[in-house]
């Protein structure tokens, strides 16, 4: 429109654009990814090779696909977060192990199933954080306990339940161009969320009332709904993540989901979405999912001792969500 | 006779704004002198340089004969001043004694507070004000379980609890009923026997007349004239407000003859009480008066943002309901608010989404191409003359003005029938509002129907075609034709129709 605005923009001096750009997460992430390969190559050479990359990416994929629903939940705003996603993913790998319980015939129905049931649980998350307003984070890690208790009564503790042949070789065996199944499965889910969030009224909604809720109202979204229908997702993917991990794993035990809560928020946030919601999306959680991965990955091949890793992985961390925090907090 | 405030020119500019000019104000000991004006005439801000809130630009202050700049309201209220505050400055939490004793405790002997000796004090206040209060209100009940006129009351208190020997009484008496005030004026006349000087500013110009002895009218941040109550009429009082009359330059004003598109019907809701409005197609319908006498409440019940506890609506003489902003869009209605930050903005998204908001719903559609929207968006926003660079640039790129085009236009993308305009121009420069008047005129000149909210009365004079006059809640008047003018405006806006 103002010729005289463009060519401001246009005018910046190289030195603010390459600012601009250290500044974006996505590309940090990328540049973080870029740099601990090449570390892990100095350290032990091998550790950038090929199947090694593609054993990466599966694992970052197992994360990647429960950090798409934590990704929704948090871009809402309103103080949410999904603590129960942990627990979910366990619940799904049960629900799956019993329903398939071997049987390649059996894969669908396993995964409709678990991704049902952990779709309501999701929902009641959603319930009652806009109906009864439990703050998420107390609602989701209720749920979390629920969901972790119900699990042991309806196990016994006992592992049960066995991936079907079929679900573990996608998953780990190669499939089409070298690369197993699932990585296929994560790159079309990475085209849905990123079509859902930029071009339906659903996206739409997300990020209005993630930015100010009170605004999406005055404009007539359905705030509520949409919440609900996030947190719903949210235990939805959290149930598909779950028979991934079976297949990953043959077996399921009701803590296998337990580790991966914490860095489905970590990804999500190294990826450049803002906790405070209403900015964001999902490929920078993907180059997020892939970079926690690495690092991890990389500390383990440095021989440390388990305080050193954490050690290290908690400061990197740290440094990383600091940079981001700054960037983040003039929202006026 | 003793002067207890003596302000001699003072000013005050906020950056590039002069909020005073010329601030003069002479009050003796034991007097009650009101202090009047329109909106923005800078009362408030004279008050709150003599109570320490701000500090003056220049000027000279003398309180009880001694030249004083305080350095903050604690100092003021050393030397006596205490200011009554319009907005509520009670903890609702705490007890009426906590709240009232706030700061200043009585204390024991070993520094604990003298929880016995509060009580004692705080139910002495309280009989002051004996018969005019309900039974709820004991100094150990908590605040937030008190009738509004109550807590007013406590808040009234508050202020005399610091033995105060001047007191601003800003709107003190907006929340009280007619009881409660004349409870309250006698306990005025009894500090004045004290020797207590009050400085009263009222919404109900009848109430200055019944209680004040002297009157300062302040008019665009300059003092205008200084006159006893006896001396003078609220007919003069009201001219002195105004100045010069303002006759607007009127546009062809519409025929009342044609049926109304929306009607409003006793209506009641949170700040307003049993409002009559109709308003016919390409009509402009002003709500004037004085800043919080209840038009914004009124407009944020029409769209369904807060409910309406009585009274029914009718559009084209269909009566519907409007218990969400949802269906008060679907119904073809769209509310524009001054307060961009908390009511429109969507923060850190682009100036495409922010304009296409509104849009989402109204329309219902699942997929939304930006090929297909964004040229019918940003036709909108030209027609608001809105300034951006690209339409993918972050919506805080924008100056305010040029922001709260956007959140215009995203509403007449919905191409609403009627347009709930709230103080749209708050914080805006000269040229956005002119830009965004003439739009509304040539939206009124296609038939949609306009109400429009605005704090600055000339917005209001030179645009509508009518102005609902509101005052405490309720619509004193409507004024339109002949008596559409500031004279009229001013003397409705003070409680005279």
């Amino acid at each position: 429109m103002s010729d005289g605005l463009t060519s401001d923009i246009n005018a910046r001096p190289w030195q603010t654009k390459a600012l601009t750009l250290l500044r974006d997460p996505l590309t940090l992430a990328l540049l973080a990814i870029v740099v601990m390969l090449g570390i892990g190559e100095a350290l032990s050479p091998g550790f950038a090779r090929g199947d090694q990359i593609v054993r990466l990416l599966t694992v970052a994929a197992l994360l990647g696909i429960a950090a798409a629903g934590q990704n929704l939940v948090i871009l809402s705003g309103g103080a949410g977060i999904d603590l129960s996603v942990g627990a979910l993913i366990s619940f799904g790998a049960v629900v799956a192990g019993n329903v398939m319980n071997g049987a390649d015939a059996a894969i669908l129905p396993a995964i409709l199933a678990a991704i049902a049931v952990t779709f309501l649980f999701g929902c009641v998350n959603g319930i009652g954080v806009t109906v009864i307003r439990i703050p998420p984070i107390v609602m989701t890690l209720g749920m979390m306990a629920v969901v972790q208790g119900g699990l042991v009564v309806f196990s016994q503790g006992i592992p049960s339940g066995n991936a079907a042949p079929a679900l573990m070789n996608f998953i780990n065996k190669p499939m089409l161009f070298g690369l197993p199944g699932i990585l296929f499965a994560w790159l079309a889910l990475s085209i849905a969320m990123v079509i859902l969030l930029r071009r339906t009224s659903l996206g739409f909604a997300i990020y209005a009332i993630g930015a100010n809720e009170q605004a999406a109202r005055l404009v007539g979204l359905p705030v509520k709904t949409v919440r609900v229908l996030v947190f719903g997702l949210s235990g939805a993917l959290a149930g598909l993540t779950g028979v991934m991990v079976i297949g990953y794993t043959g077996n399921s035990f009701i803590s296998v989901g337990d580790q991966y809560m914490l860095p489905t928020i970590i990804a999500v946030v190294i990826g450049g979405t803002s906790l405070a919601g209403g900015s964001g999306g999902y490929v920078g959680t993907v180059a997020g999912a892939i970079a926690l991965v690495l690092l991890q990955s990389l500390l383990t091949t440095l021989h440390l001792e388990v305080w050193g890793r954490q050690l290290i992985f908690g400061a990197t961390l740290l440094v990383l969500l600091g940079m981001y925090g700054r960037q983040q907090a003039p929202r006026v | 006779m003793n002067m207890a405030i003596e302000a001699k020119s003072l000013t005050k500019t906020f950056g590039s704004v002069r909020a005073l000019t010329e601030g003069r104000l002479r009050v003796a000991e034991g007097e009650i002198h009101a202090l009047l004006g329109a909106n923005g005439c800078g009362k408030s801000t004279l008050s709150k340089i003599i109570a320490g809130t701000h500090a003056p630009s220049s000027g000279s202050l003398r309180i009880n004969g001694q030249e004083v700049s305080f350095a903050s309201p604690r100092a003021a209220e050393d030397a006596g001043v205490a200011l009554f505050y319009q907005e509520l400055s009670l903890i609702p939490q705490l007890s009426v004694e906590a709240n009232i004793f706030l700061g200043r405790e009585p204390r024991t002997a070993v520094g604990a507070i003298d929880r016995k000796a509060m009580r004692a004090m705080a139910q002495k206040l309280i009989d002051r004000f004996g018969e005019a209060v309900g039974p709820g209100l004991r100094p150990e009940a908590r605040v937030s379980d008190l009738q509004p006129g109550e807590r007013q009351i406590v808040e009234i208190l508050k202020v005399y609890a610091k033995n105060p020997r001047i007191v601003i009484m800003d709107e003190a008496t907006a929340a009280l009923d007619s009881r409660q005030v004349a409870v309250f004026f006698d306990f005025l006349r009894e500090k004045r026997g004290e020797g207590v000087s009050t400085v009263f500013i009222s919404h109900r110009l009848a109430e200055v007349f019944a209680i004040c002895d002297r009157i300062t009218v302040m008019r665009n941040g300059e003092t205008v004239a200084e006159m006893t109550v006896a001396d003078t009429t609220q007919e003069e009082v009201v001219r002195m407000m105004v100045g010069d009359i303002h006759r607007p330059q009127k546009r062809a004003a519409k025929t009342g003859t044609a049926t109304p598109i929306f009607e409003v019907r006793n209506i009641t809701g949170a700040r307003f009480h049993d409002v009559s409005l109709s308003l016919a197609p390409g009509e402009i319908l002003g709500l004037g008066g004085l800043q919080g006498q209840g038009q914004s409440a009124l407009l944020r019940g029409l769209f369904g943002i807060t409910p309406l506890t009585a009274g029914t609506l009718h559009l084209e003489g269909r009566a519907c309901r409007m218990r969400r902003p949802a269906q008060a869009m679907a119904e073809g209605l769209a509310y524009v608010s001054g307060d961009r930050v908390s009511d429109s903005v969507l923060q850190g998204r682009s100036i495409y989404e922010n304009l296409l908001a509104a849009l989402v719903m109204r329309e219902g559609k699942l997929w939304l191409s930006p090929r297909q929207m964004a040229p019918r968006l940003s036709a909108e926003a030209a027609s608001l003359k809105t300034k951006y660079a690209q339409l993918s640039d972050a919506i805080n790129t924008l100056s305010g003005g040029n922001q709260q085009k956007v959140f215009i236009a995203r509403w007449l993308a919905t191409q609403p029938r009627i347009l709930l305009l709230d103080d749209p121009t708050k914080g805006i420069d000269l040229g956005a509002k002119a830009d965004l008047f003439a739009l509304i005129r040539d939206l009124a000149d296609k038939g949609v129907g306009i109400i429009l909210y605005s704090s600055e009365e000339s917005e209001l004079l030179d645009n509508c075609d009518r102005i609902a006059v509101f005052n405490g809640g309720a619509v004193v008047t409507e004024l339109s034709g002949a008596t559409l003018d500031s004279f009229h405006l001013t003397r409705a806006a003070f409680g005279e129709s």
